[in-house]
C-alpha cells in the first residue's frame, strides 16, 4: 500500500505526465512481469536443484532442503524484479542467473 | 518503475498490485481453508443420521476388512482404510482395483459403519471435504486448480514480504486502530489484522506451498533420483514394494496386527494400507494417528499379511524431512486439540480479514469525493462485493442445501455443491442492480439471514436441533449450530455498520507520525 500522498507520493504521480509515459512503458512492464513470474520460477527451480545436487548430505535431505528453500528464492526474485528500475538488468539477472545455474547443473550431471 | 525508487516505495507498489490481482481468490482460499480446520465436524453435521461411535480403530478396521473381503477379495490390489477417531464417526475405505478386473464397476470410495462394517445409511454428501478441496483446487480440473492456488499462494508470500518492508512502524501499528476515519480506518484495520497475525499468515502461506511442493517443484528430486516417485517413497516413508507372488494365502485377522502396531508406535492407528490382499506377499501397513506429533508425515509399521511378522518400520528422518513434515503439520493442524483448533480458526479469519480490508483499501484510496468512479474502480468494487459478501452466502447455501435436498435424492452431493455456486453467483450478479452501498448492506444481510437459518432448518428437519443437542450430549451439533449463529451475528453487524456509516471525510493530513502503509 502506498503512503498518503503528502509524504510519499504514489508512483502514478511521480511521473510528470503519467498518460504519455504509460504507453512506452507497456512493453518493458510486460517483460518485467513475465520475468518475475516465469523467470522467477525458473530461477527458483534451478537454485533449488543446485542446492539438492551440491548439498553434502543424504540425497533425500538435500532434495528436501532444495524444495523447502525454493519458494524463498522465488519470492525474492519476484520482488527484486519489481524493485530494480532497469528492466534489462532484471532480465539479465533472472534469466542470466537461470542459464548460468542451468549450465552448472548440466556440467555436474545427476548425483552419482 | 522507471525511476529508481526507495525500496519501501517500490515494495508498496508491488504490494498493492499483487494483493489486488490475487486478492479475491486468496480471500476465498482463506475462508474455505479456515472452515477446513473443522472438516470432520462439518461432515458429521452434514450426515445427521450417523452418531459418534465408541468402536476402537482396530475393531473398525476388522469390520471393514470383513466387508472388503466379501466384495473385493478377488480383484483388488490395494485397500486403504481411514479409521474413525474422536472427530470422525465413520470408516472411509478406498479400493484400488486390479487393471485386469472384470467385476462390474462400483464406487472406489466407501463409507462404512465402524460397528457393523457395512456401508453407512446416511445422506450422500461431500461434507467438509468440499471446502477443503475448494481451498486448494478452486473447483477447477486437475492440475489447473492446484497451479492457480499455488500461484496465489506465491503472490501472497510476495505480498507479505513486500508488505513487511513497506510497513515501517510494525510495532506501533499493532496498537493503532482509528474507527470512522474512512480510508485511514481501513488502512488501520488492514494493518492490525496483518500485523497481529503476521507469523500465522507467513507460516500458513509458506507451509501451504510446501503441502504441494512435490508438484510445484519436482526438479530437485530429478537430479538425485531416477523418478520423483523414488524421492516420494523415501520422503513419505512408503514401505518397500513387494510384488505379488500369485500364490494364495489367507489374510490373517487385522485387529491383533493393529493393536501390536499401536503398542510399537505409541498412539492409536489412523490409517491402514493392505497390499495384495490374500496373496502370500500381502502386507499390512499401519500409520500412527496425527494427534501426537506436529510432524504430519506419519510413522508406520508394516506386517506380513500371511504370517503376521513385522517386516519394517519407517525410519528416522533427517532435519530437512522433519522440517517439511512439521511444515505440513503446522498447515493442516491435524495435531491441534480443540482449543488450538479454535485459535487456528480465528487466525484464519484474520487472514480473510486482512485480504478483505486490503481489497477495500484499494478502492477507498482511489475514490475521489464528488468524482465519478473510473471503470477499473467500479470493477474492483463490484468484485469485492461479489466475493466478500457473496462467498459467505454461498457457503451458507451449501449447508442449507444439505438439509433441504431430500436425504435419498439421486446426485444430491453434487446438488449441494451446485447450490453453493448458484447462490454465490446470484449475489455476484444481482448486486449489479443496486448501488454499491445498498449491495454491501443487502449482501451481508442475506448472508446473516442464511446463516441464522441453518440452526433453524436443522432443528426442523432433524432430531438433533440446538435445544436437543444442548440438552443431550451432542457437542459437535451444539457447537456447529452456535457457530452458525455467531457468524450470522458478525455478518448482521457488518450490514448494520455499512448502513450506518457516515460518508468519510477525505483524508487531509495523515495522523501524527504515521507514514506509510
Amino acid at each position: 500500500m502506498q503512503a498518503t500522498p503528502q509524504r510519499t507520493p504514489d508512483l502514478r504521480r511521480t511521473a510528470t505526465s503519467p498518460r504519455r509515459r504509460l504507453r512506452p512503458a507497456v512493453v518493458p512492464m510486460i517483460a518485467r512481469i513475465g520475468t518475475a513470474l516465469v523467470g522467477g520460477y525458473v530461477l527458483a527451480s534451478a537454485g533449488a536443484t543446485l542446492i539438492a545436487r551440491l548439498l553434502p548430505v543424504d540425497r533425500a535431505e538435500a532434495t528436501s532442503w532444495g524444495m523447502i528453500l525454493s519458494f524463498l528464492v522465488y519470492a525474492i526474485a519476484v520482488l527484486w524484479s519489481f524493485h530494480e528500475p532497469r528492466v534489462m538488468r532484471v532480465m539479465l539477472g533472472i534469466w542470466g542467473g537461470s542459464v548460468a545455474i542451468g549450465l552448472a547443473l548440466a556440467l555436474l550431471g545427476v548425483r552419482p | 518503475m522507471t525511476a529508481a525508487l526507495p525500496l519501501r516505495q517500490s515494495m508498496a507498489w508491488v504490494h498493492g498490485w499483487l494483493g489486488l490481482l490475487a486478492g479475491w481468490l486468496l480471500f476465498a482460499m482463506f475462508l474455505t481453508g479456515t472452515a477446513s480446520y473443522f472438516r470432520p465436524e462439518i461432515t458429521q453435521w452434514m450426515q445427521p443420521e450417523i452418531r459418534a461411535s465408541t468402536v476402537s480403530p482396530a475393531q473398525a478396521a476388522q469390520g471393514a476388512m470383513t466387508y472388503l473381503q466379501r466384495i473385493g477379495a478377488g480383484d483388488d490390489v490395494q485397500w486403504f482404510l481411514y479409521l474413525p477417531d474422536a472427530r470422525s464417526a465413520v470408516t472411509r475405505v478406498f479400493e484400488q482395483r486390479s487393471p485386469t478386473s472384470t467385476a462390474p464397476p462400483r464406487p472406489a470410495e466407501l463409507t462404512l459403519d465402524p460397528r457393523s462394517g457395512e456401508p453407512v445409511r446416511a445422506r450422500e454428501t461431500r461434507g467438509g471435504e468440499h471446502f477443503y478441496r475448494f481451498h486448494f483446487q478452486l473447483q477447477l480440473p486437475y492440475p489447473w486448480g492446484r497451479w492457480l492456488a499455488g500461484l496465489c499462494a506465491m503472490v501472497m508470500l510476495s505480498a507479505i514480504v513486500s508488505g513487511v518492508i513497506t510497513h515501517k512502524r510494525i510495532f506501533a501499528d499493532f496498537f493503532t486502530l482509528r474507527w470512522n476515519k474512512g480510508q485511514r480506518s481501513w488502512l488501520d484495520a488492514h494493518n492490525v489484522s496483518a500485523v497481529l497475525a503476521l507469523p500465522y499468515h507467513a507460516m500458513i502461506t509458506y507451509t501451504g506451498l510446501i503441502t504441494l511442493v512435490a508438484m510445484y517443484m519436482p526438479w530437485p528430486a530429478m537430479v538425485n533420483y531416477k523418478t520423483p516417485l523414488d524421492y516420494g517413497a523415501v520422503a513419505f516413508g512408503i514401505p518397500t514394494e513387494r510384488a505379488a507372488t500369485g500364490i494364495a494365502a489367507p489374510l490373517l485377522p487385522i485387529e491383533p496386527m493393529i493393536e501390536k502396531a499401536e503398542a510399537v508406535l505409541g498412539a492409536p492407528a489412523t490409517r491402514v494400507v493392505v497390499r495384495h490382499p490374500n496373496d502370500r506377499a500381502a502386507t499390512v501397513t499401519v500409520y500412527r494417528h496425527a494427534s501426537v506429533s506436529i510432524n504430519a508425515r506419519l510413522p508406520s509399521v508394516t506386517y506380513s499379511g500371511s504370517t503376521g511378522q513385522m517386516l519394517e518400520r519407517s525410519g528416522g528422518t533427517g532435519p530437512a524431512l522433519m522440517t517439511a513434515g512439521v511444515m505440513l503439520g503446522l498447515h493442516v493442524a491435524s495435531y491441534a486439540g480443540t482449543g488450538l483448533r479454535w485459535a487456528y480458526c480465528l487466525l484464519g479469519l484474520t487472514g480473510a480479514a486482512m485480504v478483505g480490508t486490503g481489497l477495500l483499501l484499494w478502492t477507498t484510496k482511489r475514490r475521489r469525493p464528488g468524482a465519478a468512479p473510473f471503470p477499473g474502480l467500479t470493477l474492483v468494487e463490484r468484485l469485492n462485493i461479489a466475493v466478500i459478501a457473496g462467498l459467505p452466502f454461498g457457503m451458507a447455501a451449501y449447508l442449507l442445501a444439505n438439509r433441504v435436498i431430500p436425504a435419498d435424492a439421486a446426485g444430491r452431493a453434487d446438488g449441494e455443491v451446485a447450490a453453493m455456486f448458484w447462490a454465490w453467483g446470484a449475489v455476484a450478479v444481482m448486486q449489479l442492480a443496486r448501488s454499491p452501498r445498498r449491495a454491501w448492506i443487502e449482501g451481508f444481510a442475506i448472508g446473516a439471514i442464511a446463516f441464522a437459518a441453518i440452526p433453524v432448518i436443522n432443528a426442523v428437519t432433524t432430531a438433533r436441533g440446538l435445544p436437543a443437542s444442548l440438552r443431550g450430549d451432542d457437542p459437535v451439533f451444539a457447537g456447529f449450530d452456535l457457530t452458525m449463529l455467531a457468524i450470522a451475528t458478525v455478518l448482521g453487524m457488518a450490514a448494520w455498520r455499512v448502513a450506518h456509516l457516515r460518508p468519510a471525510a477525505p483524508v487531509r493530513r495523515p495522523a501524527r507520525g504515521v507514514v506509510h502503509a
